[in-house]
């Protein structure tokens, strides 16, 4: 079997366990905050992804998630709690806006003849300050007086509050995922590689450069108001300084580059371990601390593990199942924590540890063989892990 | 349209333009000559201000007096900061990450100490803030005058320093090739430090100005984000000039919006000319581009 | 039969004419060696046919199309490749994967899987195979150069733009890279090479021009035109030929 079908498979195992989870908390009658705290992990797990479609993929440092994201919240504002549209009518009509919009910032950004990658970032910084102050200049969008969704139906067959959301939530990051998977092993994936090692030389080898970017843009600007479109809900009470902000920028920025933005998984297990982490420090009363540890881990990170957590992972896979769920044994048979999501932080906490030690330093400490994962044969085409990886 | 409230509008937009060059000349030195797009600059900007009011505060320390202590001392840390990204070796992307944790770090120190509660300098340890002079019939308030002042004898010695001093050439030098500038006897390092510590220098002081007559809060960085932005880039990286003229037409155009569309739409404004520029002058405006 | 037809291809920096109405053709098959002082516009030429750069005038006529009003993945599609003088591989990859993307874009249209057969059989023709699965930054000089010309001819290309492809190598390695032009050569390849050393160039090329301040100033058989007047000035007055033999 190829890697791709294995990879699939995997794809539909962890679609259906994952839609199996709100019915077994139900059976269990466990805490509605698990569903909560997962339903909120999946949307960084989207967000971060098709940030990486753009940004990892094709080199272009975007800051604009914010932006896309924001087109999500507003777009489902207006249509569902405006106008009164059936909310999974609007929600298809925020990704598409969302894409839109991110293909007209393409149309005319990438068709000049000298755009650097650091004035593109900071022309995406701008779109969101723009969007700001249209949407509060703007009645018929918010006007300064902020949109409320409470209230808003939503069909009966997506279960209560938390259940709608966990399922909406679910499906838009697995699509997301998989989308940014199926780039990966595709021409247009190593079109956008190549643009970012060298876009001249790609373009010369005959990658349709201008094509690939548009795509790529308007895949992570699609997914990033889809995904902010089902937030709206989630935040309430919408309002300008809430939506267009730069935590969202921030936070998505700093999950792929933890996670590697090499990969298609890296921005998939950054986010998980971010937002285990900043969630647990902010329940914990530490939300300045958080902000502290996050900034720091951000430097390290640039400075220490430049391929990313996740090949780290992948390069150390023995060491980091072994302690991962070593620690998960040990935390929840001693119930040592409150709450499995206390037990599942400490042991990504415990784990990170290991993943820090630098390369040279951990094959000393480790015997060869553990470093190379037998039973897993190289992809079709290996991951353009480049020199970091080895 | 009132002419009186234009003009007003024009000459408070001038004089804010000083304030905007003297929050940007600092990242833009680092950007242009250093190469590093140090997100830190806002949050040196914040702690400056922060500092002031404390000082002035806790001691009843005259705010003008702030500058000769805030200068050396910003002076030190932009060095040291060098330091650090000489160590470590960074290029221009990874600078744009690394300078974001530390604003973020930073930040939420600010917010540590002084909360997020609004601070301001009391009147009787701050007579200036209130004060204005009329010229004309048009109120200039004095520590927007005192800033535009301070801008333009920054803009016009860091000018005159880099074209006509030793300092000044081996910047220049560095700038366009550090290896030989090295062969020349000249320490990139050394330079780049001094550089740094400048830079930094000058945004501590920016917020001096803005302490003495702002509200102060640890989010206000956010709204700088844009206006900075727009004077670098606008100005041209590295060019103490234009980042004063930069300055300047970002203060009157937001000051002429807000009279003419209302307040709100100043940052519009203000960001549609920065598109604007990066589309069609990405030198900017005062450069010619190089084809 | 002419494969490529410049008339009057002319380009400007600033105030510096470095192409100044070049004409000229390149017959299908031959090796053609483009040769001049510094600053003649040999590379500048390339990078015009390659769509590196964007020509002030002129055009380039190959088969329909003219490359001068070209995008520079339009030209690749037409059959045109090109190596650069200074390497310059996609470093996040490996060497074959180098080859790979190439093979996927270029002349044709292929998928990912038919790309990394075409790659083995191209690391094999330049005699990377042992290297195919390193990063690119362990190879050496040679090696990168090797690999330009393996990713050009992945591109599945009729024409082939080769700039300085023996500059920086030793002897040795000169010795082999003019044996892989030949090898490349045997395969119906087109050959345009850009080349300092004249004597490697002379015995290679089946013609021969030269070009001076963004002029072509003779054009022909490679010893006749080298023993030309015109040119021996013009290299006199540049750079001495030859200067670093081969």
């Amino acid at each position: 079997m190829t890697t791709r079908n294995k990879t699939l498979i995997g794809f539909a195992i962890a679609a259906v366990v994952l839609g199996l989870v709100p019915n077994v908390v139900d059976v269990l009658n466990a805490p509605g905050f698990y569903l909560t705290f997962m339903f909120t992990m999946f949307f960084w797990i989207s967000q971060a992804s098709s940030w990486n479609i753009l940004t990892g993929y094709s080199g272009y440092f975007s800051f604009g998630q914010g932006a896309w994201f924001g087109i999500g919240v507003y777009t489902t504002g207006i249509l569902a709690a405006k106008n009164g549209w059936p909310f999974l009518v609007a929600l298809p009509v925020a990704g598409l806006v969302g894409g839109a919009a991110g293909l007209l910032l393409g149309l005319v950004v990438f068709r000049l003849r000298r755009l650097s990658g650091e004035i593109f970032a900071l022309t995406t910084l701008a779109v969101s300050f723009v969007l700001a102050s249209v949407a509060r200049l703007t009645s018929l969008i918010d006007g300064g007086r902020g949109i409320f969704m409470t209230g808003t139906p939503l069909p009966e067959f997506l279960g209560d509050f938390r259940t709608s959301m966990y399922r909406m939530t679910l499906v838009i990051a697995l699509l997301t995922v998989l989308t940014a998977y199926l780039i990966f092993e595709s021409r247009l994936g190593w079109g956008l590689f190549s643009i970012r090692d060298d876009e001249q030389v790609a373009r010369g080898l005959g990658v349709p450069t201008f094509r690939y970017k548009m795509i790529a843009l308007g895949t992570n600007a699609f997914f990033g108001a889809l995904m902010g479109g089902v937030w709206a809900l989630q935040i309430g009470f919408i309002t300008v300084e809430d939506v267009f902000n730069i935590r969202v920028p921030l936070l998505v920025i700093l999950m792929a580059v933890l996670g590697g933005m090499r990969h298609w998984m890296g921005p998939v297990v950054g986010a998980a371990i971010i937002y285990t982490l900043t969630d647990r420090l902010n329940s914990a009363g530490l939300a300045d601390l958080n902000q502290v540890i996050i900034g720091a881990l951000l430097i390290v990170l640039v400075l220490g593990v430049r391929e990313g957590i996740y090949l780290r992972i992948r390069a150390r896979w023995v060491a980091s199942a072994v302690i991962f769920f070593g620690a998960m044994a040990v935390l929840t048979v001693f119930d040592v924590t409150s709450s499995l999501i206390w037990d599942f932080s400490y042991a990504l906490l415990i784990t990170m540890v290991m993943l820090l030690i630098p390369t040279p330093l951990w094959e000393r400490l480790t015997p060869r063989r553990i470093a190379e994962p037998p039973g897993d044969p190289p992809p079709e085409l290996p991951v353009p892990s480049g020199k970091a990886s080895t | 349209m009132d002419v009186d409230l234009l003009a007003q509008a024009v000459v408070s937009g001038v004089l804010i333009g000083g304030l905007y060059a003297m929050m940007s000349i600092g990242l833009s030195l680092s950007w242009g000559a250093l190469k590093i797009i140090n997100l830190a600059h806002f949050t040196f900007i914040l702690i400056g201000a922060y500092l002031t009011y404390q000082l002035t505060t806790s001691f009843g320390i005259d705010p003008f007096l702030m500058i000769v202590i805030v200068f050396p001392l910003f002076f030190v840390a932009g060095a040291l900061l060098q330091l650090f990204f000489e160590w470590a070796k960074v290029d221009e992307f990874r600078s744009l990450l690394i300078s974001f944790g530390l604003f973020i770090i930073f930040t939420s120190l600010v917010r540590t100490v002084w909360t997020a509660d609004f601070r301001r300098i009391s009147s009787e340890d701050n007579p200036y803030a209130s004060a204005s002079i009329f010229v004309f019939g048009v109120a200039l308030q004095v520590p927007l005058i005192a800033a535009f002042i301070a801008a333009v004898v920054i803009a016009v010695g860091t000018s005159l320093a880099l074209s006509r001093t030793h300092f000044g050439r081996a910047v220049r030098a560095v700038v366009q090739d550090a290896e030989m500038a090295r062969a020349f006897g000249i320490d990139p390092r050394r330079v780049a430090v001094i550089l740094s510590g400048l830079a930094t220098a000058y945004s501590g002081l920016a917020g001096v100005f803005i302490a003495m007559f702002q509200v102060l809060s640890p989010t206000m960085t956010f709204a700088w984000f844009g206006i900075v932005f727009s004077v670098v880039i606008l100005g041209g990286l590295g060019s103490p000039y234009g980042a004063l003229g930069a300055g300047i037409i970002v203060g009157v155009v937001g000051g002429v919006a807000t009279v003419v569309w209302g307040p709100l739409s100043a940052p519009l404004v203000t960001f549609l000319l920065l598109i604007a520029a990066l589309l069609f002058r990405p030198a900017g405006l005062f450069r010619r581009s190089t084809a | 039969m002419s494969l490529l037809v410049c008339k009057s291809v002319s380009k400007r920096f600033g105030g510096i004419r470095a192409l100044n109405g070049v004409s000229t053709s390149i017959e299908e098959h031959e090796i053609l060696g483009l040769v001049g002082p510094n600053g003649s516009g040999k590379s500048t030429l390339i990078n015009v046919l390659s769509g590196l750069y964007t020509a002030d005038d002129g055009e380039a006529q190959f088969g329909d199309l003219d490359l001068l009003r070209l995008a520079p993945e339009k030209i690749a599609a037409a059959g045109v490749a090109r190596t650069f003088q200074i390497p310059r591989p996609f470093d996040t990859m490996t060497v074959r994967e180098n080859v790979s993307v190439s093979y996927m874009f270029g002349h044709r249209r292929h998928s990912l899987e038919a790309a990394r057969d075409a790659a083995s059989e191209w690391l094999a023709f330049t005699g990377l195979e042992a290297a195919a699965d390193s990063p690119v930054d362990q190879l050496t000089l040679h090696q990168l150069k090797f690999l330009e010309l393996a990713r050009a001819l992945a591109t599945d290309p009729t024409l082939l733009l080769l700039d300085e492809v023996l500059a920086g190598l030793n002897p040795t390695e000169i010795e082999q890279s003019i044996e892989m032009i030949r090898k490349i050569h045997e395969r119906g390849i087109t050959l345009v090479i850009v080349e300092h050393l004249l004597r490697v160039v002379t015995s290679l090329s089946d013609r021969i021009v030269v070009l001076d301040q963004g002029s072509v100033i003779a054009a022909g058989d490679p010893t006749e035109v080298m023993a030309d007047p015109a040119v021996v000035a013009a290299y006199l007055g540049g750079r001495a030929p030859d200067a670093r033999g081969a």
